[in-house]
């Protein structure tokens, strides 16, 4: 019975995947040498195909912003996108890596010009295999 | 298709994710904005750092807030002493809170990098220790603690961005002081704590003055003379609350604002 029940409680207690935070941060280290400085917080979760994700920040005018998102899943294809207030696309730089480098990982850099609420928006469009995309996402400003 | 052309659907936008450590700008990022659209003279703006003696733990949380924000002032005013203070003071919150097992090593690089002017490693490591310590809250079931926490270094930091911004005649600086939506976050957050919070009149002032702030905010009035006055109630309001958090009595000030908020004239 012991025996029976140990799948089960391994798979509750396997840990949490830290391996989307290391690429992430590893990323953005590449802004942070640019005089960017990074914010001690990560958002992480579970992507399916063609359901993006969203997450509320403040950002300021005046102020350069990149954030960055990673998976440990190469040749999956990361979208970040910054949306305003009312939910519309903001100019931004994009910067995705190489389709031979470890895991997938995607930036996306803007220059607010209001101060307030905007949205960042996190999507997987294709991969390697059907099914689910662990990501984490950090970000920087100067 | 390229998804980063698509506008976002109202349902997405209102299941999009509010983190505390990411959706709420740390005093850090409120500073460097404040830095890029006027120059605050920092050393004036620099407090004594003194934790209140009490055992409540809501107002050690938001103790923890105001401490935290009041490090960043003191970074940015490449003031070392007053850092190392405040990294003692937390150091004191924390353990008074039960949440100060791994942050030892926290004051310690908090002292080593104020010894060595190491303001941008400074700046990272009251991020990290506030963080830490909210992070233990969470570990121990004090979601709660974390709420009051974020709410507080918020206050602080828009009393001192307001008080840089009333400085300058023509309120440079103002852009960084429009944020009504993360104000109005932060009131509800602080509407939905358990009634057992909410004893004494501490967290009840920290609530109305959110509101009221939101309030203000959320006023779309582009008159100089309307923003100074919006702007002195907030800076006062936040004053008085932030003074009351510091305070080792639970009694909150009379100028706590009221339930109904509204300009007042500036006081000049």
């Amino acid at each position: 019975m012991a025996e029976d029940a140990l799948p089960s409680l391994l798979k509750v207690v396997k840990p949490i995947s830290m391996e989307p935070r290391r690429l992430a941060l590893e990323t953005a280290g590449a802004f942070e040498n640019d005089g960017f400085r990074i914010r001690d917080g990560e958002w992480s979760g579970t992507l399916s195909k063609g359901a993006p994700l969203f997450l509320q920040v403040t950002l300021f005018a005046g102020e350069n912003y990149w954030f960055v998102a990673a998976s440990p899943t190469t040749g999956a294809m990361l979208y970040v996108t910054v949306y305003d207030a009312s939910g519309k696309p903001i100019k931004s730089d994009l910067w995705h890596n190489t389709v031979n480098a470890e895991g997938t990982r995607s930036a996306t850099g803007v220059a607010p010009t209001q101060s307030g609420k905007y949205f960042i928006g996190v999507e997987s469009m294709r991969g390697p295999t059907e099914g689910t995309l662990d990501f984490s996402l950090v970000y920087c400003y100067k | 298709m390229d998804p980063t052309n698509a506008h976002m659907t109202e349902p997405q936008k209102k299941a999009a994710v509010f983190l505390d450590a990411l959706s709420v700008p740390s005093p850090g990022e409120v500073f460097a904005a404040l830095n890029k659209a006027c120059r605050p003279n920092w050393a004036t703006l620099v407090t004594p750092a003194t934790a209140p003696v009490t055992t409540e733990r809501p107002q050690l949380a938001l103790a923890v807030g105001v401490l935290t924000a009041n490090g960043y002032v003191a970074v940015e005013a490449q003031d070392g002493q007053q850092v190392k203070n405040v990294g003692r003071e937390l150091m004191a919150l924390a353990k008074s809170l039960g949440v100060s097992q791994s942050l030892l090593g926290r004051g310690n690089s908090l002292i080593e990098f104020a010894d060595n002017n190491n303001w941008d490693a400074l700046a990272d490591e009251l991020e990290a220790t506030e963080n830490e310590v909210k992070n233990t809250m969470m570990g121990q079931k004090d979601r709660d603690l974390v709420v009051l926490t974020s709410a507080a270094a918020w206050l602080r930091g828009l009393e001192v961005a307001t008080g840089v911004v009333l400085s300058s005649d023509s309120l440079q600086g103002a852009g960084v002081l429009y944020q009504p939506e993360l104000a109005r976050k932060l009131a509800t957050q602080l509407d939905s704590l358990p009634d057992r919070m909410k004893r004494g009149s501490l967290v009840p002032a920290v609530k109305r003055t959110m509101e009221t702030t939101a309030s203000l905010l959320e006023t779309q009035d582009t008159k100089t003379d309307t923003q100074r006055k919006n702007y002195t109630k907030i800076h006062d309001d936040c004053s008085a609350v932030v003074k009351a958090i510091l305070s080792s009595s639970m009694k909150a000030p009379s100028t706590i604002p009221s339930p109904l908020p509204g300009p007042t004239p500036s006081k000049s």
